[in-house]
């Protein structure tokens, strides 16, 4: 468990572009001396800008008071030469004690503040944490699951694993994984307060225990290196702005050999007879608009890519499509309905015209028409993907 | 290392874990404080609410303990490591051996921390020091943490820190 001499475990970063010094990773330090060159690092950086100076802690995942108070000391000594400068302190609500700690440096110093990233983890996330999104995210996993509990197996799911869910929204898929597979352990991490509140209520009302629920930013999270045999992140790759940050996020906490599963959707590939040329349209409407939102909902294709920009091997990628025939149709016409209210919600507050929003609704309505006849088919294709961390 | 987990018994506090090992193997490697302030906030941390912020909050706690003991403590006997729970409170029970005459300095330090200018001494020492001195250590815990601390000295010349730490509502 212990080792002796185990180097320092964390980052130092300067971007004179942006300003910004970062500090990341677990710095606990026995004396000053064996941060003597950060310490440096942070002193160049305040030489080299005008200005405001960024000290981003956001990824600081441990820092003992040696080092709180070194690195604090070249803050204030500067604020106290530097009339000019002004430092400004980004923490993450997800690190407890770092709020805490950096907040007293505005009471003693009024050059410097303390800012704490918080709710927008990601562009349009506001729309999807949604209260009144939730039954659709239900009936999105219901409709799902019918065809990942068969797929997830050969993409390395197994009884007695630790499993990751990441951006696991309302917890369902880590229920339903975890009484199909009984995992060893399970540990489902949002950055939405409400969806975390809502999975742990439904986990207690089910009788579920044994599912870590976590608050946390996906893209920069506090579980540590190579502890899980599985990771998951489902229909959300597609909705970071950066998704090659949030799969190093997943390589990062996947163990050597296990593996990383991903899904994501080809919005302009969802398709329904009949009235498929409105619906058809509306679909790659749906694309075009979410593309201004950060929000590639194309994305299911280009998952084998990203997959192997990230370092993983043996990559597997195949795709499912989701139709009115899985069950009751109208579990399917009620996804299309909750689409229809959310991204025409959308469209108007990007300030699309009046009749495009009308003909934008139309093919959802059509989706929904296509879902619910007698001899109508209805899809929402859906492409699973994963590769595996190098041993 | 000689290191050892065993359940023991506390009054209204429900025990979770005792920790013991030898203080000269302790103090033979500074990141034993890292290590076993890691190790056992996880594992005290997997039944609460969200056990992954929790075990970061009480590992910053218990590691600055740890590095208190580290620094004033002396090669002669054990450290002791007993965490007890009480709803949403934590209670770290850290004895040490340290040298004759060291058990007023922490009487004094304790007692600091639950005076109403605990805050005021914990700014003015981040602001003016170049370094954290135990005593600002323990102010940090006072007022970073919520935590309450207090000393027992019974088993001289070791000395035990008591400290409640009520992680659970501030993470949750």
């Amino acid at each position: 468990m212990i080792a002796a001499g185990l180097p320092q475990r964390f980052k130092v970063g300067f971007d004179p572009n942006s300003q910004i010094f970062s500090l990341a990773g677990t710095i606990r330090p026995r004396s000053i001396d064996e941060i003597a060159e950060s310490i440096h690092a942070l002193r160049e950086a305040i030489d080299a800008v005008r200005g405001v100076l960024y000290i981003d802690v956001k990824r600081l995942i441990q820092m003992n008071n040696t080092a709180f108070q070194a690195f604090i000391r070249v803050a204030l000594d500067a604020c106290r030469e530097r009339s000019d400068l002004r430092l400004v302190i980004v923490t993450s609500s997800v690190v407890s004690w770092t709020t805490r700690m950096f907040r007293h440096l505005s009471t003693i110093e009024p050059q410097i503040s303390v800012e704490v990233y918080d709710s927008m983890f990601y562009p349009g996330q506001d729309y999807f944490e949604d209260t009144s999104f939730i039954p659709i995210l239900r009936a999105q996993t219901k409709l799902t699951w019918r065809h990942e509990r068969t797929i997830l197996p050969r993409h390395g799911m197994r009884p007695g694993i630790a499993v990751a869910d990441i951006c696991c929204g309302i917890g369902d898929f880590a229920v339903l994984a975890q009484k199909e597979f009984q995992p060893a352990r399970i540990v489902a991490l949002d950055h939405s307060k409400p969806s975390l509140a809502y999975a742990r209520k439904v986990a207690a009302e089910f009788g579920v225990t044994g599912i870590e629920y976590t608050y946390g930013d996906a893209s920069e999270m506090l579980l540590e290196d190579n502890q899980f045999d599985f990771v998951a992140c489902r229909h959300s790759v597609q909705v970071f702005n950066q998704p090659e940050l949030l799969l190093k996020e997943l390589y990062r906490i996947v163990k050597p050999g296990g593996r990383v599963y991903i899904t994501n959707e080809k919005n302009s590939h969802c398709l329904g007879e009949p009235r498929a040329q409105s619906i058809q349209w509306t679909y790659n409407e749906l694309a075009r608009l979410l593309s201004n939102f950060e929000i590639d909902v194309e994305f299911g294709p280009k998952s084998r890519r990203y997959l192997a920009d990230t370092g993983f091997d043996d990559i597997l990628v195949e795709s499912f499509m989701v139709t009115n025939l899985d069950g009751d149709p109208q579990d399917f016409a009620d996804i299309i309905a909750g689409w229809e209210k959310m991204f025409a919600d959308m469209a108007m507050r990007h300030g699309e015209a009046p009749e495009f929003i009308e003909r934008f609704r139309q093919g959802f309505r059509d989706h929904i028409f296509a879902a619910l006849h007698p001899k109508g088919y209805a899809g929402w294709p859906i492409w699973a993907a994963s590769g595996r961390k190098p041993l | 290392m000689g290191a050892s987990v065993n359940k023991t018994t506390e009054t209204a506090f429900e025990p979770l874990l005792q920790f013991d090992m030898e203080m000269e193997d302790f103090l033979s490697d500074w990141h034993h404080c890292d290590h076993v302030s890691s190790y056992l906030a996880r594992m005290i941390s997997h039944n609460r609410t969200d056990p992954v912020r929790h075990s970061n909050f009480f590992s910053s706690a218990l590691n600055e303990l740890l590095e208190v003991s580290f620094r004033g403590g002396t090669t002669d006997g054990k450290i002791g490591l007993s965490i007890y729970r009480q709803g949403a409170t934590e209670r770290v029970q850290l004895s040490f051996p340290c040298p004759p005459g060291q058990a007023r300095f922490y009487r004094e330090a304790v007692s600091k921390t639950r005076e109403s200018d605990a805050q005021a001494r914990y700014l003015d020492a981040i602001s003016n020091d170049l370094a954290p001195s135990r005593e600002s250590v323990l102010l940090d815990l006072a007022v970073n943490y919520d935590a309450r601390l207090r000393l027992d000295e019974d088993a001289a010349p070791a000395i035990t820190l008591i400290v409640d730490l009520p992680l659970e509502g501030m993470v949750s």
